[in-house]
């Protein structure tokens, strides 16, 4: 054990440690673009539902107030089960091997996406940024 | 070392790294934290290869392991995701490995294989879906990546110390270095 301490050298830190850095670079990147099209909260959020870069459903979310789900077929029997609860959306059951689509859980923030590689399914939530219109002030 | 002995070599290493992720490909892995982390272990081989054989020869065994390993369990997609970590992973090694046996030990030549093998995978994700928020999910491979890492540092420094054989190589290679600059 002491040994393996022992041949740990200055250069090792400081990679291990820039390498570090660069993995939280996205995360970085990502809340920065979110801090400056700072969304606000009255925009309506969709759900985009995209399947080999082709958009195959829109759901919208503000304002919706039923549960429910669907499935999305993908050829040779694979199957993602898509559940809308309220103004969150998470993929239920997957038939696919590695299941990170489902361990993503429900998302509702606008930019927060979930993917399924093997059937090249991504669900994104974008929000129209069009000022509400309902606003009327009459006098 | 004869041209026979090191193509015997060769071969040795790249059916070894084959072996060895087929191998791993059978074990489920037990962390529910990190879907689609893997241990790594066919990096050994790399590290070994890195360690005892000219660059040329490093990359000769990096490229049989990875067609061999595509050919005999992989489809076109895991040739494109293990394509870019392996290239990626093969250069971030051979350049930190650059900075000499003085400043860098195995355990940092395998962990910045390690992150950059998951930063290439990650890479070659977020084109295939289009949406680079995919990239957001790096830190978690990352840090169980350096995790991996330095255990296989660890284990490829006993094996170089400790296989005759691998000694032998690795002083070869030192004096060829001497003798022909680099």
């Amino acid at each position: 054990m002491r040994s393996c301490f022992r041949m740990i050298k200055r250069w090792d830190l400081i990679i291990v440690a820039i390498l570090i850095l660069i993995s939280f670079l996205p995360i970085a990147l990502f809340s920065a673009v979110q801090a400056k099209t700072a969304t606000n909260p009255a925009a309506s959020r969709v759900a985009v539902i995209t399947q080999d870069n082709k958009v195959i459903k829109k759901i919208q979310l503000t304002e919706n107030k039923r549960t429910y789900q669907f499935v999305i077929h993908s050829g040779d029997g694979d199957e993602d089960t898509v559940e809308v609860q309220k103004s969150r959306i998470r993929v239920k059951s997957a038939t696919c091997p590695d299941q990170v689509c489902v361990l993503t859980g429900f998302i509702d923030q606008p930019g927060e996406t979930i993917v399924c590689l093997p059937y090249h399914l991504v669900i994104e939530i974008q929000s129209d940024n069009e000022p509400p219109q309902d606003i009327i002030v009459s006098s | 070392m004869t041209k026979n002995q090191r193509n015997a070599y060769i071969a040795l290493l790249a059916a070894q790294a084959v072996i060895i992720s087929l191998f791993e490909n059978a074990i489920p892995f037990p962390f529910g934290i990190a879907p689609g982390a893997k241990l790594g272990l066919a990096n050994v081989i790399t590290c070994m290869a890195l360690y005892t054989l000219a660059t040329k020869d490093t990359i000769k065994v990096v490229s049989l392991r990875l067609i061999l390993a595509t050919l005999l369990g992989g489809t076109l997609s895991t040739f494109m995701y293990s394509a870019a970590g392996i290239v990626l992973s093969f250069i971030g090694m051979w350049l930190v490995k650059k900075l000499g046996p003085d400043r860098i030990s195995l355990i940092g030549v395998s962990a910045t294989g390690a992150i950059l093998h998951n930063i290439g995978q990650l890479i070659i994700a977020s084109w295939i879906a289009q949406t680079w928020t995919v990239l957001l999910y790096l830190p978690v491979l990352s840090f169980v990546g350096i995790l991996a890492g330095i255990a296989i540092g660890v284990m490829a420094n006993y094996l170089l110390t400790h296989v005759e054989k691998l000694q032998y190589y690795q002083k070869v290679k030192e004096t060829n270095e001497k003798v022909h600059g680099w």
